[in-house]
Formats: structure tokens, sequence, C-alpha cells
């Protein structure tokens, strides 16, 4: 008899840690809460694209791109959730709003959903893994991969990649043979996209864009690659979820900022669950998963320390 | 299983039974199925997902709609088609009746 596999889902409903009533409760979706947050959100990235504007003309303006570009990179956390389809109820809006994100912030929404199908699958698995970080053997590694540099290198290779109709071996392992010309399709339109907002400002000798969008862009991803390596860089490379991601508890402004992506660990547990839940879903899973009660910065002391450990 | 065995139909389970608006999981012989409670009847499908192999019955259910636990994927429970990626292959759905406060499947 085929068996259903071992999630860490079905091994939390196994063993207790949450019932069924309370996973179905925790999974209901809405439209309207989702569309309020989205109003907020879109709220915050008017108000840091004013600061811009009013620091137009002295030095400010580079604080405030900073400050800009660390709002506008965090649509990869609105991404992902949309990736889930658990920020709307009505499922083409997940969609339309993640594909937007993946715009702004040139990561294709569905190759990156395909991508990140098997992270979840093969989670901190070496070799299997395809968004694994690894732990970096020394500073320069760790300040390197923070700079985003190689981040950037990646992603706009990958595109390039897609757009001119390849995929790398480990691409072709977790997108479907019948997805390949939809990957190669979205490169090629986003690249369009971009050509075509360049042409517009190169007619209109209109370059601000630049200012509002890109440069904040450059400035802001260290933020992310910041946050990123505080999900499982450090934890162990096992499969047991319960060792192999961290939640970090963080300021309310940074869980507004990430969409509560940093109750990583229970959002690992439960994709199903949406953003507005997961502290709910943390207070039921928080003595079987890895808390790192410092947040982001303590998450950084624990790899930071065990990269000093490793050389001494 | 005897491929030889003539379809007809079989209970299944009390429709009193199934989680309301919800997924059920049913054992039917050495199967494992998804009986979903929707607002134009009962439906049945196989409960592990055509892509990962996950258990459907612990999914979100909207409507027509049973997602993926693992991935996502999602597919109408009515026609087992596959509406979101990575699920691109069709679920083995079952016609379904209610007879006698039991519902049954053709199998």
């Amino acid at each position: 008899m085929a068996q259903a596999i071992v999630t860490p889902l079905t091994q939390a409903l196994a063993e207790g840690k949450l019932t069924r009533e309370e996973l179905k409760s925790f999974m209901r979706r809405s439209d309207w809460p989702s569309l309020r947050r989205l109003a907020v959100w879109l709220a915050l990235v008017a108000a840091t694209t004013t600061i811009v504007t009013l620091a137009w003309n002295s030095w400010l303006i580079w604080p405030a791109m900073f400050v800009h570009g660390v709002v506008l990179v965090h649509h990869f956390s609105l991404q992902h959730e949309c990736v889930h389809y658990a920020v709307f109820r009505t499922r083409w809006l997940n969609d339309v709003v993640g594909q937007i994100c993946g715009l702004i912030i040139i990561l294709p929404h569905r190759f990156f959903r395909y991508e990140h199908c098997d992270h979840h699958t093969y989670t901190q698995l070496n070799g299997e893994d395809p968004e694994l970080i690894p732990m970096p053997k020394s500073i320069w590694e760790y300040l390197f991969y923070i700079s985003a540099i190689p981040y950037w290198r990646a992603k706009f290779t990958e595109l390039l990649r897609h757009a001119s109709g390849r995929l790398s071996k480990v691409e072709l392992s977790f997108i479907p043979t019948v997805e390949h010309e939809t990957v190669y399709r979205d490169a090629r339109a986003m690249l369009t996209v971009y050509v075509a907002i360049f042409a517009g400002m190169a007619i209109a000798g209109w370059w601000d864009l630049i200012w509002y969008w890109l440069i904040p862009l450059l400035l802001g991803e260290p933020v992310m690659r910041f946050v990123r390596m505080t999900e499982h860089v450090g934890r162990p490379t096992v499969s047991q979820l319960s060792e192999n991601t961290r939640t970090n508890l963080v300021s309310k402004p940074w869980a507004f900022l990430c969409w509560n992506m940093n109750y990583h660990a229970e959002h690992h547990y439960v994709a199903s669950v949406p953003f507005h839940a997961l502290p709910e879903l943390h207070e039921k899973l928080k003595d079987h998963i890895h808390v790192e009660e410092g947040g982001y910065f303590g998450a950084h002391r624990d790899i930071l320390r065990q990269l000093f450990a490793r050389k001494s | 299983m005897n491929m030889d065995r003539k379809r007809k139909w079989r209970d299944l389970v009390a429709v009193n039974a199934l989680e309301e608006k919800w997924v059920t999981r049913v054992d039917f012989g050495t199967r494992k199925l998804a009986i979903y409670d929707t607002p134009t009847g009962i439906y049945a499908s196989l409960a592990l997902c055509s892509h990962g192999g996950a258990d459907l019955c612990d999914g979100y259910f909207d409507g027509h709609l049973i997602e993926c636990p693992l991935h996502q994927g999602a597919f109408d429970v009515r026609t087992g088609k596959p509406i979101s990626a990575p699920a691109s292959r069709p679920m083995k759905t079952y016609e379904t009746r209610i007879k006698d406060g039991m519902v049954q499947i053709m199998a």
C-alpha cells in the first residue's frame, strides 16, 4: 500500500503537538485582513519613497535610500507568503501580488515557487536543498555573503540562463518538463519589462527610478541576506525540523516587515498557515523547535560563535 | 489488489462521520482515500498527493479546492485536475453517491 510521506506536520499531529481542529483553525484564510495589511504595507512604501524625495538634494539621500531599500527588499517576504498561497483566500490574488513583488526584487515568481518547494522537501540537506546557504568558513566569507554580491551574481546568471532557454542540472531536478517553457517565458517577460522601463526612462529623459528603485534595492539587499542567514545557517544539516531551522523572536516592526517569517520553524512545520496565524502557532510549537530569543542579532552571534570556534 | 474484481457501489463511511465542509481521511482496503464535503456534494479521491506523496487530508480545503500540505499544489476535487504548481498530474477521483446515510464510491 502506498504510504504518505512523513512530513513535520504529520509528525506534529501524530505526536499530539497540534490537534486537527487547531490545524484547521490556523489554516483559515481570508482576503480582507490581508488586503488591509497590504494597504498599510503600500503606505509604508509610499512613506519611504517620500523620505527619498525629501532628501533628494542632500547627502541624506543615501541613508534615505537605504531605509527605502530595506522596505523594498522585504517584498521578498510578501512574495514568499504568496508562493505558499497563504496571503489571500482568493488564489489568483497570491499569483498577481507575488508576480509584482518578483518584478520589484528581480525574482521570477513561478521559478521561485518551484525552487522553494524543493527547499521545503529537503530543508538544510547538503546537495539537495537548492536554497541552502552554506555555513561560512571564515569571517570574509561571512561578510562577502552579507554584501549580497554572490546573491546578485547568482540571480542575474539564473535569469539570463532561463531567458536563453537553459536550466542548470539542479533546476532540472525540481522543475517538471512541462513547465520548462513557462520558466523561460517568465524570465524573458521579466527582462522585457525591465528593458521597456529603461527605454521609457531614456525616451522621457527621467532617470529617477534608478534612485527610487535600483540603488535602494542594492543598498537594502545586504539586510535581506542578513535576515535570510538567520533561518537555517549554523543549524545542523539534518532532516529533523526541530534541529535544522531557527525561529527568531524579533521586534514587532521587524516582524511586520518580514510578514512574520521570523517564525520560520513554525512556517516549515505547517507551510499552509498564513503569516497572521504564525504567532499563535508558535505558542503551540515553541517547546518542540529551536527558538532564538535574541532575534536576528542573536542568530548572528550564534553563527559567528560557531565560525570562530571552528577556527580555534 | 484483484484487478478482475467487478466495479460496484461500496460503502465507505457514514455521512454524519464526515468533517463538515472539510476533508476526511478514510481507509478503504489497502487504499487511503480523502472524502470532501463540498457545497455541491461529496467527492472522493486518493488521499496522497500525485506530486510529492503527502497526505492531502492534512491540507487546506476550501470549497472544491484541496491543497497539499507540503508544497501547496492544489487540485479540483470534482475532477482531480491540478490547478496549482507543483502539482501537474491529475489525482485519482472516484464516483460517489449517498445511500442510506452512507457515502458510497464506485470501485
